[in-house]
Formats: C-alpha cells, structure tokens, sequence
C-alpha cells in the first residue's frame, strides 16, 4: 500500500505537513522500507483523522496543534525505532544494526552510568582518611613551590614528606573536600533530572 | 492536585496499567490509534501523549498480543486496525483475574 497524502488549502499547512512527513521519514530511515512506509502512513492516517475531528480554527493552527500533540517524530519515536531496529538486527545479524539498536537503548543508560562513577570516586576520598590513619606521614598534601604538588598517598619520600603541609588538617580537610564534590554532583543529577522533566513527553 | 507524592504515583499507576487499559478497550472492537486514544480518554480521562501510542502498540505486536490491519477508506486515506490476537485474549484474561486479585488483596489491607 502507498502513502496517500492528505490535501490542504492552506499552502503553508501543506508546507508545515510536507515538512513533518519529511521529518519522521529522516526519523525512520534506518528501518527497513516496509517499516518505514508502515509508520509514514500511520501518522498520516492519525494527522487525518486527528484533521477531521478537530477542525476549530484555521487549517493551519489545527495542523499546527496536532503535530504538537504527536510530538517530534525524532524523540517520540525512539523507543518504536529501536524496537524495529533490534528486531531487524535479530534477523539480518547486520553488526551495523546491531550496534545501532543497541546504542539507541543505551544512550539513556549511559549518563547514570557516568553518575555512578562519579559516586563511586567519593570513595576515594573515605579512602585516603583510612590511609592517613594507617600511613600517616605518606598521606597529605605534599606541595613545593615549582616541584611537585601532591595530594593523597604516596611512597616514602623523605624530601616529599618534610613539605607536608596540612598536617592534622588533612582528615577534616578531605572530608570538606567529599562533601563539596558530594554537593557538586547530586546539584549536576538534579539539573539532569530537571531537563529530563521538561523534555518528557509522557502520560498527563 | 497539591500533593506532588500522589501525583507523582499517580502517574506510575496510569504507566503500569497503561497496556492492560489499551488492551481492555481494543477487546470491545477493533480500533485505530485515533480512535483508541479518544476511546481512553473518553472512558477513563487519561490522555495519552499521542507519539507514545504507536511505540506502545509496536510492544504489543511484536509480544504478539496484537495484531493489526489496513483498511481501505472512502476518504482515501487508509486506517489501521489494531485487533487481539488469540494469544491477546487469553493473556487479557489472565490480567483480569490478576487485576481482581490485587484489587482484593489491597481491599483487605484498606
């Protein structure tokens, strides 16, 4: 079955349609040409029904609201994609699609991932608390001007060790130093989450 | 609504139960998405965002709880019908049953 494309009036309703149809064949053109027909005409379908049942206003303001309440073809239809990606995969065991399946999924993963590797460093700073009560003179802030600047654990080195500046100040130091990386990371999860929000085109 | 907790549950309920509505409403008659989504929200208030549906649908499909045919129109531009499959009823039945337990269950604890 072919597209049959829906007739407007309007000239830039038909402008702004062509434009969407555009926009969700780029969205598809990874799948496989059935696929990518079977989609076309079902959003067509669904801008024309949606057309015929809400024509308030003007062709164009109407065409305009429908389109928004469908959402940008890139980002709604994702989860469709890559569904019709991996199953393509499956099939033509094609590395390429494969991959792609696999990156379109992963992609949302990733940046958690990133995040609890960042988590996962504030370990490091509990780490060196238990070192500089187990190692005491190897565990500082070793700095001389032009030389070297250290901060953590190190090998015995007498010329490094005389230039220990923190001294007793280090525990409470590292522990100012967890809490500010800590408040810096959970303020980057929340401007995440935040955008995420705002982005979510889901259940109202 | 005030509350944002209940909001927020709210809205992981109508997720949850989503597919188990969908697949209700499609088992009173064939649909189209059009037509399904104005169904839902007609019955039960719940909007869907339309670009979800078809991803959702897709789901359904390919765990082979739908299937779906085009059919031609006067208008000239063809519908999709989404239908159950064999294997759709059977599983919508046991939602049922599973849905009236949980129901019964959270009874007793209210």
């Amino acid at each position: 079955m072919e597209l049959k494309k829906i007739n407007f009036d309007d000239v830039n309703a038909q402008k702004v349609y062509e434009n969407y149809l555009l926009q969700i064949k780029l969205a598809t053109k990874q799948l496989a040409a059935n696929d990518q027909n079977d989609i076309l005409m079902e959003l067509n379908s669904h801008i024309f029904e949606s057309m015929q049942h809400n024509n308030q206003q003007n062709e164009l303001s109407d065409l305009l609201q429908t389109l928004q309440k469908i959402g940008i073809p890139h980002e709604v239809l994702k989860p469709l994609i890559s569904d019709k990606l991996l199953e393509k995969a499956t099939k033509t065991f094609y590395p390429t699609d494969v991959f792609r399946a696999l990156m379109l999924n992963v992609s949302n993963g990733l940046i958690y991932v990133l995040f609890s590797i960042l988590y996962l460093f504030l370990f490091t700073f509990v780490f060196l608390i238990a070192t500089k009560v187990l190692y005491p003179e190897q565990t500082g802030m070793f700095y001389k001007k032009n030389e070297f600047f250290t901060f953590g654990l190190m090998s015995l080195d007498q010329n490094r060790i005389e230039n220990e500046i923190l001294g007793n100040w280090f525990i409470p130091f590292t522990i100012l130093l967890a809490v500010l990386f800590y408040g810096f990371i959970t303020l980057l999860l929340r401007l995440k989450t935040y955008f995420n929000k705002n982005k979510k085109l889901s259940l109202t | 609504m005030e509350n944002e907790y209940i909001e927020k549950w709210q809205s992981q309920i109508k997720k949850g139960t989503l597919s188990f509505i969908v697949l209700l409403v499609i088992n009173k008659g064939e649909v189209y998405g059009y037509e399904l989504l104005e169904k839902i929200k007609e019955q039960t208030g719940i909007s869907i965002a339309e670009g979800t549906l078809y991803p959702l649908m897709n789901r359904l499909k390919l765990e082979n709880l739908l299937e779906s045919k085009w059919v031609e129109q006067p208008t000239g531009i063809p519908r999709k019908y989404y239908f159950l499959t064999t294997f759709g009823q059977q599983t919508l039945q046991g939602m049922k049953s599973e849905w009236a337990k949980l129901q019964a269950t959270i009874n007793t604890l209210i």
